[in-house]
């Protein structure tokens, strides 16, 4: 029983990744491709936000700071150094990791609200300093990214596919570490620091060391779809890559998903993206407001009647689905 | 020198009088029903929406409209409460605090579709106004506000600790099983303690609106004022939020000053980590923590 389960839940998961890989041969219009493109991202940025604010819960409101140092390193390096952004996006992972480091140790010595706070406070903090960086990061103007044609060991390509696959292996990585983490001893420490801090801490969990290390793992995973997105749209300034909506959208789709599971950020980040998507093509993109307005009250619904998230919606169905097929397989016996 | 020194610590003082009206609410809800409400900086700017659309269509005075946005918040903030924040009481931390922030992000996105991005002003016979004493000036709408405010304050004190009412909001936050057990229904304190904290952001839409812009995102820079002052007024005291917005109006009033136009959010945020760091639990002691 358990391993056709397991079975089944492989051959899922094969399938759903054959259908993103032939994706991009199927449809060729850029539009849908840019929503594609944005979903993934967004999906991966979700899970790197999900590992701390899910699995630990400790709800930051600041990754924009690790997205926007992410795309700020590799940007400098390219621009300033000719380095190719290959090397800077592992180059601002580390730069994120560290900045990781003083970071948490100031922000996690506060809980639930007030750590919050701090996150909003730290990113806003880096954004403001990055305006004033006049002469070294451009400042408020911001730059675009020199355009080098077909380059592929300069992340430059002429098909929007190349950019779809890069998005697709980055939520492949973050979705495999999700996984890996989530079934060693550092997932349920995660999960302990998650349900109750001074519990965990009681029964010997080193809670501070925990977080100091999912932290560094959740900021490198973010600032990897930093460089990308900046890559990809060939621009850079600090109010696009420190923005407060990047901050928002990371904890959005984890929550609406599912916060804490491993699938949450992905379905959170499909349903809000398409419902933008959709927005867009009735109202235009002239209206600003509108798609920010739709999110919070999906937000407030999901937190006033489903605060498990949506995933926990389809896999109730899913086992009221199971256990009554089940149900009924298990009265043939007793009558026959 | 001394002169530019005193004139800055007396604005501060005077914005920091408005700010203390937004910290009181934010300390409010927090001491009594534990919640910290992400959206009432979004509740001073519905505040300066009524004031703004009382004096645009009717002529209404903004500090007269004080009578009118106070009332109508407090009836939001029982609402909130009672439909909204009542529901996730106990719940955890991802629920509490997801909840008034995504309220906040509504507001101020609803804002923006119905009333758009522009600036809107109210020009009053006093806006411009202001008297001098020696080299310092004193800016009347300022002035008014400032006084207001610290009235309200007063009477807000006056409540908790002269009226039953007052007392049982003060006795549920303390310990709400053993408030309950004496006989008071929480709901119904939580419901006014909301209200009240609703309405005296609203009295500060109205005061601000004779001297300083409506606009959808105006509310953003009162609520994380108030965030600050409220940690180092400690967090539930109200006495403290006062005396710790005070300070901050006047730690933001020479931050202008001596480093720059466009520090005041600098110096915010850097006052907000310092606290934060340094005295997670305020300069002074408190009923609640």
């Amino acid at each position: 029983m358990k391993s056709t389960l397991l079975a089944r839940r492989w051959f899922s998961v094969a399938a759903l990744a054959a259908t993103a890989l032939v994706l991009p041969l199927i449809v060729s219009d850029p539009f849908a491709l840019d929503i594609f493109i944005r979903v993934l991202l967004f999906a991966f940025i979700g899970v790197a936000w999900n590992l701390m604010g899910g699995y630990a819960k400790q709800l930051s409101l600041g990754h924009a700071a690790y997205f926007g140092l992410g795309a700020y390193t590799s940007t400098i390096l390219l621009i300033r150094f000719g380095i190719s952004p290959w090397i800077g996006i592992i180059a601002g992972g580390v730069v994120a990791m560290l900045a990781s480091l003083p970071i948490g140790a100031l922000c996690f010595r506060l809980r639930g609200p007030y750590f919050a706070i701090a996150t909003i406070a730290t990113a806003q903090v880096l954004m403001l300093l990055f305006l004033k960086f006049r002469d070294f990061a451009w400042g408020a103007e911001g730059t675009t990214l020199p355009n080098l044609g077909d380059a592929p060991l300069m992340m430059q390509f002429e098909s929007r596919a190349a950019y779809y696959y890069i998005a697709l292996a980055l939520l492949a990585i973050g979705l495999a570490i999700t996984h890996c983490i989530e079934r060693s001893w550092m997932g349920f420490y995660l999960v302990a620091v998650g349900e109750d801090e001074d519990a965990a801490e009681a029964v010997g969990v080193d809670t501070t060391k925990i977080k100091r290390h999912i932290y560094l793992i959740s900021a490198f995973l973010t600032a990897l779809g930093g460089t990308f997105y900046v890559e990809y749209i060939y621009f850079i300034d600090p109010n696009t890559a420190f923005s407060f909506n990047v901050s928002v959208e990371a904890a959005l789709v984890s929550i609406v998903g599912g916060i804490g599971t491993l699938w949450g950020p992905v379905v959170g980040t499909v349903l809000l993206e398409a419902t933008s998507a959709l927005l867009q093509s009735w109202f235009g993109s002239g209206h600003g407001g509108v798609q920010l307005t739709v999110y919070s009250l999906i937000l407030i619904a999901v937190i006033l009647w489903r605060p498990s998230g949506l995933i926990g919606l389809f896999t109730d169905l899913y086992q009221r689905f199971t256990y009554a097929s089940a149900a009924r397989a298990k009265e043939v016996p007793l009558d026959g | 020198m001394l002169a530019i020194l005193a004139q800055a610590v007396i604005n501060g003082l005077l914005i920091g009088g408005v700010y203390a009206l937004v910290s009181i609410g934010v300390t409010l809800i927090f001491g009594v029903v534990k919640i910290v409400n992400f959206a009432q900086g979004e509740f001073v700017m519905i505040g300066m929406y009524i004031s703004f659309f009382l004096a645009s269509s009717f002529g209404v005075d903004p500090l007269l409209s004080l009578l009118i946005s106070m009332p109508v918040l407090f009836g939001i903030g029982v609402l909130l409460q009672h439909f909204m924040i009542r529901r996730v009481l106990g719940l955890g931390d991802m629920p509490q605090i997801f909840l008034t922030f995504a309220l906040s992000l509504l507001l101020m996105n609803v804002a923006l579709l119905l009333f758009t991005a522009n600036y809107r002003t109210v020009q009053t016979a006093y806006s411009e106004l202001s008297f001098h004493i020696g080299p310092l000036y004193f800016p009347v709408a300022k002035l008014i506000a400032f006084g207001i405010a610290m009235l309200l304050s007063a009477i807000l004190y006056l409540f908790l600790h002269g009226t039953d009412l007052g007392k049982a909001m003060r006795a549920a936050a303390q310990n709400r099983e053993v408030a309950m057990l004496m006989g008071i229904n929480p709901d119904r304190v939580f419901c006014v303690a909301v209200g009240v904290a609703l309405a005296l952001a609203g009295a500060a839409g109205s005061l601000l609106m004779p001297f300083y812009p409506a606009y959808p995102l105006v509310g953003q820079i009162f609520v994380l004022m108030a965030f600050v002052a409220v940690v180092l007024g400690t967090l539930g005291n109200i006495t403290g939020a006062l005396i710790a917005s005070l300070m901050m109006g006047v730690a933001e009033s020479l931050g202008v000053q001596f480093v720059g136009a466009d520090s005041g959010l600098i110096v915010v945020f850097v006052m907000l980590l310092l606290t934060l760091a340094l005295r997670p639990n305020g300069l002074f002691g408190g009923w609640a923590r």
